[in-house]
């Protein structure tokens, strides 16, 4: 190969290679941390909730009646709702996890006022609660029935047991080597609660916040006229049961709305639809970049078969073969975008290091650099090829033509 | 050496069938020196191109050191070129964004050659042609003489059976293209075959052989009715 002599003659005429050697390095750099923040989000995106989304969904009853008797409403819709063919269990709670709304609290591991060891977001739940969700238990037990209470606008009380996320007692209790069941730490400054069942996961209402793993079920049932009910149905059946379900619970009871009904899945796109639209115009971007890096190769290349039509008649002259001048070109595109890949590297090593210091950005995977500069290798080649096919047509009896 | 015979080259475009060499014959043994003249477009540059396989013929035959050069494809025809035959331009065609060692070079690396056996040859040319002081200047850097001698060394390097010279001495003071000529003569003294296309009949007369070119047909100073002196004459009037 001649990496030589094409080498020193592009430093002699650096003018144009450098401009597409900088094109390279910047599609570089934002290619490889556009990546970076679409990982994120698709990881984000992909968490599990821990709850059984593709058979789940929910809605809210909205009672609108004067002297409406709220608690029995919800014990007959649950009711209704549990004897259903074809639902495994339903439960009456203020929100559930992705919602993007909900109830959060600060937790103390000692009382008293202005404290904060941790936060959870708070799920009000019942004994059906925990096998609605789908949660799978590490530690502990769910609530028996006579330990669920009501609770209304008028009591601010707290009930002495709650279950936790895996995530939140770990928070809590760092450095905890055994079991979290028994552990008591503290609500609203100085009401004390014990742990009592711990499960592997269940998030909080709120993708973008950074306790989204830390939750819990509080046994109280909220008697209020606004009740959302969340209902898992046997594999399949939902998006028959969901229409099913809505017509039932308005014949059952006129004097209230039923509004919000929603499958899991789109609670998920609801609370995902900003990072979805962040993949999608990143990933254009990625796309668009390339598509111009891939143009300029084939200008300056083209540029560069026009300019020198008479070196490569030459050149023909001399004895190199067709294949031999669409290596020359390939060599030459080799170079400048090894060059433009390896400032881009630096470069995106550099943005993306910035990135996680100012948005708490996690760094970049080993491979997408890698990755990124095979890809622009690739892309240059491919951008060659068609303007190098054209210099290896160029007829060797150029050479003997006049100025 | 070079056998060509009944060689015709036809260009053609939609509207236009021009005829650049017709039932064109000529012999040339190894050795010898041959200048190649005639009036502009009489087909001498045609000739030159299909002599080194830069052009297709369009019907006849042409035998290159016994091997029939028709039927070769591209890529045999360019290892052809490469081996066996030097090139020498009138416009020296030196590539100019490379040091004339890169220029020398240029041949032997399309021939594979290992890295020393190149440099060797390279030092060798250049110092035959006396600029090996010059080996990493520019093009550009060089008179036209040394441009020529450049190109000359690079059509050496390839050690060819035969030169092709296209106006060697055309855009040269004749100091220089004396100087070219005496360089000429030596490496055909030393068994090189050259064959020079040349208007200037001065030129022509310093090799072995004349041959003479007209309507894209030759005229040879050996065989045909009249002699190089009145073709030349002809050649001088037109």
């Amino acid at each position: 190969m001649e990496f030589g002599p094409i080498w020193r003659a592009m430093l002699r005429n650096k003018g144009g290679f450098l401009l597409i050697a900088l094109q390279i390095a910047v599609t570089m750099t934002i290619m490889v941390n556009a990546i970076a923040i679409i990982q994120e989000r698709s990881r984000n995106i992909a968490r599990p909730s821990g709850l059984d989304e593709a058979n789940t969904f929910t809605l809210v009853s909205v009672s609108i009646g004067e002297d409406m008797d709220n608690k029995s409403l919800i014990d007959e819709d649950l009711d209704l709702l549990r004897g259903m063919p074809g639902v495994l269990n339903a439960t009456a709670s203020n929100s559930m996890p992705l919602l993007q709304s909900g109830w959060s609290e600060g937790l103390t591991l000692e009382p008293g006022e202005g404290k904060s060891d941790s936060s959870s977001a708070l799920y009000f739940a019942d004994e059906h609660t925990a096998d609605t969700f789908a949660l799978n238990f590490v530690e502990g037990a769910n609530f028996e029935p006579n330990q669920v209470e009501w609770r209304n606008h008028e009591v601010n009380d707290w009930p002495p047991f709650v279950i936790v996320s895996r995530a939140l007692a770990e928070d809590l209790f760092p450095d905890e080597t055994g079991s979290y069941v028994g552990k008591t730490f503290y609500i609203d400054d100085d009401n004390p609660v014990n742990i009592i069942g711990v499960v592997e996961r269940m998030q909080a209402a709120w993708q973008g916040w950074s306790g989204l793993e830390r939750s819990m079920l509080v046994p109280q049932r909220q008697d209020w006229n606004f009740t959302r009910y969340i209902v898992r149905t046997e594999p399949g059946y939902r998006e028959e049961l969901m229409p099913e379900i809505e017509d039932m619970l308005v014949k059952s009871n006129p004097d209230r709305i039923i509004q919000s009904v929603r499958s899991m899945d789109e609670v998920r796109k609801l609370a995902y639809l900003g990072d979805a639209a962040m993949i999608r115009i990143l990933t254009f971007i990625v796309a668009l970049l390339t598509v111009i890096t891939g143009l300029g190769i084939v200008g300056l290349a083209s540029f560069n078969v026009s300019r020198r039509t008479r070196q490569i008649g030459i050149r023909r002259a001399l004895g190199a073969t067709r294949p031999a001048i669409v290596r020359h070109f390939m060599v030459e595109n080799l170079l400048v975008s090894v060059i433009g890949i390896g400032v881009g590297g630096i470069l995106a090593v550099a943005l993306n290091m910035f990135m996680v210091e100012a948005f708490a950005l996690e760094p970049l995977a080993w491979y997408v650099i890698p990755a990124a500069m095979s890809v622009l290798l690739i892309v240059g080649q491919l951008a060659v090829a068609g303007p190098a096919r054209k210099a290896s047509n160029v007829t060797p009896a150029i050479a003997t033509r006049s100025v | 050496m070079l056998r060509m015979n009944s060689v015709s080259k036809v260009y053609r475009t939609d509207t236009v069938e021009t005829h650049a060499l017709r039932e064109f014959s000529l012999s040339v043994e190894e050795g010898e020196f041959v200048s190649v003249t005639g009036p502009s477009g009489s087909g001498k540059t045609t000739f030159l191109n299909i002599a080194g396989l830069l052009e297709e013929l369009t019907d006849g035959s042409y035998e290159l050191d016994g091997r029939d050069i028709s039927s070769l494809n591209d890529r045999e025809r360019s290892r052809v070129r490469n081996e066996k035959i030097g090139f020498i331009f009138q416009s020296f065609n030196l590539i100019p964004e490379l040091d004339i060692f890169d220029n020398v070079d240029v041949p032997l690396r399309y021939r594979g050659l290992k890295s020393a056996e190149r440099r060797r040859r390279v030092e060798r040319c250049l110092e035959l042609v006396g600029l090996a002081s010059r080996m990493k200047h520019l093009p550009a850097q060089l008179s036209g003489g040394q441009q020529q001698r450049v190109a000359i060394a690079r059509a050496l390097a390839g050690e060819p059976r035969f030169l092709l010279a296209d106006e060697p001495t055309g855009n040269l003071d004749t100091h220089m293209a004396d100087s070219v000529m005496e360089l000429l003569a030596e490496i055909n003294a030393g068994g090189t075959t050259i064959i020079m296309v040349t208007h200037e009949l001065t030129l022509a007369d310093r090799a072995k052989r004349n041959i003479f070119v007209r309507d894209g047909n030759v005229s040879d100073g050996y065989g045909s009715d009249a002699s190089p002196e009145l073709h030349f004459a002809s050649a001088a009037n037109a």
